[in-house]
């Protein structure tokens, strides 16, 4: 007996032991795949940004020269100045159509909910597919727009062979793939609104744009906010559309940073340089998040 | 009683019976244990990018591989993602492949990371006089001749990749429009695809490729030669901004555009390739992969009405040389089974069924077999003998090419200035020559 109560205390002690070790031993597998994907790649790269690399091995360790060389190189600035002009466009077309989509969809008609998934479907589609499908519209020779326009007794349109069209041609493909997202994110946004506000407006007379400019859209800022940075940080990093539809060009009229970076680190084999330029990339990235949520803060407080 | 204590499902039991399978799975795979073999034979996995060219080895030698005990695998990709990915599986040694078919800019890069296996010390002979020489000297890192980079000027030439599938530009022309066989000059190229034009053939005198980067670079350079211009001198200096590379510049920027279609700029080999297959071009100068469909009429509009000559010249008629070129990664999990695999596959035997299969092959014997597969392969013979040259054997050759393109591009768009092209790219080649210490 006594034996016996002996054994029975001791699995108990080893199972209050594994009861509070169990939670740990149940976040393991998680944490240790977080350590491994996303915090050592990028104490990797936080390394690797410090040296010099040649033929794919380390040469030198040179601090943080490759930041400092980062802006007098006139590729990098060029694909710096890009990326911001593509991301400005981008985002700026995506909120207005998105926010205008959100608000025709907030009505209830028939067929609404047809409409509102078929509005998401560019969002939902590879992006390098829709980058195929862009440049077979776009395709001088053989593409869509050149055929209505010889249809149409026109000539061949030619984007993808003019620095400003083909800017143009990238900002619209990612207007048509992203608009999406954002008349998504807005939707909700709107859908989750007090109705009051808006009854007491209209009972006190107020018409669509008076809603709209003191109450809808003063109340969605803060969506509307998060919304812009979400997709900002998003396309910062395009890549798979520039990647296929244009490799950058003509010239360097469409190298985003993104494809600099990539060509940098994996054709040209400056791992070091590239991983400078990511690494400020992200920092850049996260500056606009911070001021985004700064602002987020202040427009809350008003 | 004693069925319901053995059948209680614990965390304990769960725990235990997880933590030994992982155990059990770890050992077993850092064993190594063999997997059950799935196909004899031996073994080779082979790396290619997607092209024409290595067509006819894909229908005709791989089977006959298979007859020879080789058990191969064929994996192809994208040109444009190739490069990097077998250089991170080389340098990482992730052992994917056997047997990567690098285009030969490549071969510097590879063979100044030192991740290739010596061919030479495998018992592949590179000095075997029936290899065409200008495309055995390739494989060799540092290059046997020639200018070499720093931190290579005394090493001794290693055989790290061995040619596979020869290939060099040479001259596609529709023969109703130059109807006294190939144009001998440029002058004539233009002069005879006018009247081709007017006469309602075809509707532009020529075809080529302006995308920036590689493709422009690769149009321009059989000009770029033919004009008499040389790319560095022995010290790396780049000289191709001379008088007579920024006479080929303005010649490719200027008069070849006037005479192309009006969207070259963006055009790469698909649409170069449908406006000669597809009847609108009189001329083109193109490697094999394009060319090897000009008799075939589910492939082209014009079957029959395309030849084949040497480029044309203003001082002299060279091609550039750019070969599918094999070299076997140190990490390759069947290495013996890939050396044999390339001795068998260079033997003279074979080459000559390569020829007979439509492709160019790399041992001069097979160039003289009584039925080659392809109008093409003599052809190439003749320009190989008139002048082909490869690219400067440099580790840093994208990214000189990448410069350049992006500088020929932009002039290309403006119809001018190829040779302020030259100069701006001549400037940036140097400054980042000099950065990865060239000078």
């Amino acid at each position: 007996m006594a034996n016996g109560g002996t054994q029975s205390r001791k699995y108990r002690l080893q199972g209050a032991g594994l009861d509070l070790a169990l939670p740990y031993l149940m976040l393991a597998p998680g944490l240790l795949i977080v350590l491994g994907v996303l915090v050592y790649p990028l104490w990797d790269g936080l390394r690797a940004s410090t040296k010099v690399y040649r033929y794919g091995s380390v040469v030198a360790d040179v601090g943080m020269q490759n930041y400092i060389k980062l802006w007098s190189d006139p590729q990098f600035l060029n694909s710096l100045w890009v990326t911001v002009e593509f991301v400005a466009l981008s985002v700026t077309f995506e909120a207005i159509l998105g926010f205008a989509l959100a608000l025709f969809c907030l009505r209830e008609f028939r067929g609404i909910r047809l409409l509102r998934t078929i509005l998401i479907i560019p969002m939902v589609i590879t992006p390098v597919v829709v980058a195929i499908v862009f440049r077979l519209i776009y395709a001088s020779d053989a593409g869509m727009l050149t055929a209505i326009s010889e249809w149409m007794g026109g000539g061949q349109v030619q984007i993808l062979g003019s620095p400003v069209k083909a800017f143009i041609g990238l900002v619209v493909l990612d207007v048509w793939e992203w608009t999406p997202l954002m008349f998504l994110i807005l939707l909700a946004g709107l859908q989750s609104l007090p109705h009051e506000p808006f009854e007491a407006a209209r009972v006190d007379g107020a018409g669509n744009w008076r809603v709209f400019a003191d109450l809808t859209f003063p109340m969605m800022r803060p969506v509307l906010a998060i919304a812009i940075v979400l997709r900002t940080i998003d396309a910062f990093g395009t890549f798979d559309q520039v990647f296929v539809l244009t490799r950058g060009g003509p010239g360097e009229a469409t190298r985003l940073v993104s494809i600099y970076g990539y060509d940098t680190a994996f054709k040209f084999q400056q791992t070091g340089y590239a991983a400078a330029l990511f690494v400020t990339i992200g920092l850049v990235v996260l500056a606009l998040a911070f001021s985004a949520v700064r602002l987020l803060r202040r427009v809350d407080a008003s | 009683m004693t069925h319901s204590s053995r059948s209680r499902l614990t965390r304990r039991s769960v725990l235990k019976g997880g933590l030994g399978l992982a155990l059990a799975t770890t050992a077993l795979t850092a064993l190594g244990l063999p997997v059950p073999a799935r196909a004899a034979g031996k073994k080779v996995i082979i790396g290619a990018f997607a092209d024409g060219g290595l067509t006819p080895f894909k229908q005709k030698i791989i089977p006959l591989a298979k007859d020879a005990g080789f058990d191969i695998e064929f994996l192809e990709d994208e040109y444009g993602v190739t490069l990097e990915k077998w250089f991170a599986d080389a340098k990482n040694s992730a052992g994917q492949y056997d047997l990567y078919l690098l285009d030969d800019p490549w071969v510097p890069q590879f063979g100044a990371a030192n991740v290739l296996e010596d061919l030479g010390a495998a018992g592949i002979d590179g000095g075997d006089k029936d290899w065409i020489g200008s495309m055995i000297d390739m494989g060799y890192w540092p290059p046997q001749k020639g200018a070499r980079v720093k931190g290579f000027e005394t090493a001794t030439p290693t055989l790290i990749c061995v040619p596979f599938v020869g290939d060099l530009q040479t001259l596609t022309y529709r023969n109703d429009v130059y109807t006294s066989g190939a144009p001998k000059t440029w002058d004539e190229v233009i002069a005879k695809g006018k009247e081709g034009v007017a006469a309602g053939k075809i509707k532009y005198p020529v075809v080529f490729r302006g995308v920036s980067g590689n493709p422009i670079v690769t149009s321009w350079y059989p000009v770029f030669l033919s004009f008499g211009g040389s790319f560095f001198d022995d010290k790396w200096n780049p000289v191709f901004n001379s008088a007579e590379g920024k006479a080929s510049a303005e010649f490719f920027v200027g008069a070849m555009k006037q005479n192309a279609p009006s969207g070259v700029v963006e055009f790469d080999s698909d649409q170069e390739g449908a406006a000669i297959l597809g009847g609108e071009a009189g001329a083109i100068i193109q490697y094999s992969g394009n060319a090897l469909k000009a008799d075939d009429p589910a492939q082209t509009k014009v079957a029959g009405k395309l030849d084949f000559g040497v480029v044309p010249k203003q001082t002299s008629a060279i091609a550039q040389m750019g070969i599918f070129i094999a070299g076997i990664p140190k990490s390759a999990p069947n290495k013996a089974n890939s050396v044999e695999f390339l001795k068998w596959y260079v033997s003279a035997d074979i080459q000559a069924k390569l020829s007979e299969a439509g492709s160019i092959p790399v041992k001069r014997s097979a160039f003289g077999i009584a039925k080659p597969g392809n109008r093409l392969i003599p052809v190439a013979l003749q320009q190989l003998d008139a002048g082909a040259l490869p690219r400067p054997r440099t580790p840093d050759w994208a990214k000189v090419e990448e410069l350049l393109g992006i500088e020929l591009n932009k002039a290309l768009q403006a119809g001018s200035g190829g040779g302020a092209a030259l100069d701006n790219a001549a400037k940036q080649v140097k400054d980042y020559l000099s950065s990865v210490g060239y000078y």
